[in-house]
């Protein structure tokens, strides 16, 4: 029987372990996750850049704005919306909450 | 979902040259070294004005017009270091500096942009790479490329092209399709620009700017050619950045006109790592890539000795 396609909220990693003002890499299963820590709570989106294929969480993170290492495109994590050529299309965000302390992730 | 690539940093990284902590201290930004920076950059702009006003009528407005110039190219540095985001840490103002420098230079910076992210992916990869600068096939290719003749052929023909509404081959597979009205836009502002400019200079009579900007910059761009030659001319073509690219240890003087980006190997693993961390991220990485110690002129004597034996680079081990 095909497993309907439902999400669920997954433990991803302590608060307490993230890189504080920073963003975090987690592995999911087969996903690849950048976890950011903002002055406005915690954000993830998907690892990779979707412009060149880069790991976003080698790169410069600022407020709520995640720079990728190779061109420098840039994200908010918040709605991920590109901010910055040539990152052009939106990247994949998704919904987030920490409960006791371990950061969720709507997957 | 993109597929994901292995990039020099990614690599510096799994290779152990560079520590997560190091990469995120090298990459902090600020707004006040640049600050700090363009303030001399403008004391010594004024000086070299004031001194082709001195000597104006004189055999000598000729020399100085040349060290005026010697700054004014070096807008490209201070342009490519805006192109990367690493100037300050507030981001329009990269945007706002880099479109300055672009218009004292004739460089559109959306443009610049888009080739240079390309160049970053395909550093030295003949077919691939939009900034590649060939490697001379006689002597007299590499004296022509260093008059910049080639180079201002290529950027006029460039901007009329804009201007009109088009774009080569090569520019449609770099530059997205939904950014190519930005791109003529650009090239369409800047050439009205130039016309305000030279229209302004008709109407006062005041011819002014020829001198202290169009004859210095075109005096001048042969210096630009002669860097820009040392970055990656005579590397070998290949994929390794520990290899296709020259870091050259130059004076103090050189380093403050090219923003640091002699520490050009370092520059290319780490793009992300502003101008005034890159002499921190030289001593780290000094090891794994390919370093001239003997300035500007050590990379020509470079190429040259490979011009005249028609012998293949060396490789980062056997560094100079």
């Amino acid at each position: 029987m095909i497993k309907p396609n439902v999400k669920e909220w997954q433990d991803v990693i302590p608060a307490a372990e993230l890189e504080q003002k920073w963003v975090t890499r987690v592995q999911i299963g087969r996903r690849l996750l950048a976890i950011y820590d903002t002055p406005t709570g915690v954000y993830a989106s998907l690892a990779l850049c979707n412009h060149g294929g880069a790991d976003l969480t080698d790169g410069y993170f600022d407020g709520h704005v995640i720079e990728c290492p190779l061109h420098q495109g840039a994200f908010d994590v918040r709605d991920g919306k590109a901010v910055c050529s040539p990152a052009i299309r939106q990247m994949q965000t998704f919904d987030t909450r920490v409960v006791g302390g371990i950061v969720q992730v709507l997957i | 979902m993109a597929e994901a690539i292995v990039t020099p940093l990614t690599q510096a990284l799994a290779e152990g040259k560079l520590t997560r902590d190091e990469l995120k201290s090298f990459m902090l930004r600020s707004n006040m070294p640049a600050l700090r920076r363009l303030l001399i950059w403008i004391a010594l702009l004024a000086a070299t004005t004031y001194l082709i006003t001195l000597t104006k009528g004189l055999w000598l407005v000729w020399p100085a017009m040349f060290i005026h110039g010697v700054i004014l190219v070096h807008h490209f540095s201070l342009q490519h270091e805006c192109v990367h985001y690493t100037v300050f840490r507030t981001r329009w103002l990269n945007d706002l500096v880099g479109n300055i420098c672009g218009f004292i230079i004739m460089l559109p910076n959306r443009h610049f942009r888009y080739e240079h992210c390309d160049h970053h992916t395909y550093t030295q990869l003949r077919g691939h790479d939009p900034e590649l600068v060939p490697m001379p096939k006689s002597w007299a290719g590499y004296l022509f490329y260093l008059t910049a003749i080639p180079y201002w052929k290529t950027k006029f023909n460039e901007l009329f092209r804009h201007v009109k509404g088009q774009l080569s081959e090569e520019e449609i597979r770099f530059i997205p399709k939904s950014e190519h009205r930005t791109i003529f836009w650009e090239a369409r502002i800047m050439a009205g620009g130039y016309l305000a400019v030279i229209l302004a200079m008709v109407v006062t009579g005041w011819w002014g700017l020829v001198w202290y900007w169009f004859l210095p910059l075109i005096l001048s761009e042969p210096v630009m050619r002669f860097i820009r030659m040392t970055e990656h001319v005579g590397r070998p073509q290949v994929k390794q950045m520990s290899d296709n690219t020259r870091t050259n240890l130059v004076s103090l003087p050189w380093r403050f006109l090219c923003w640091n980006m002699n520490y050009h190997a370092e520059h290319h693993y780490v793009s992300s790592v502003p101008f005034h961390a890159l002499p921190r991220l030289h001593k780290k990485l000094k090891d794994h890539i390919y370093i001239n110690k003997s300035g500007y002129m050590g990379a020509h004597v470079d190429i040259m000795r490979q011009l005249s034996t028609k012998t293949e680079p060396a490789f980062a081990k056997n560094k100079s």
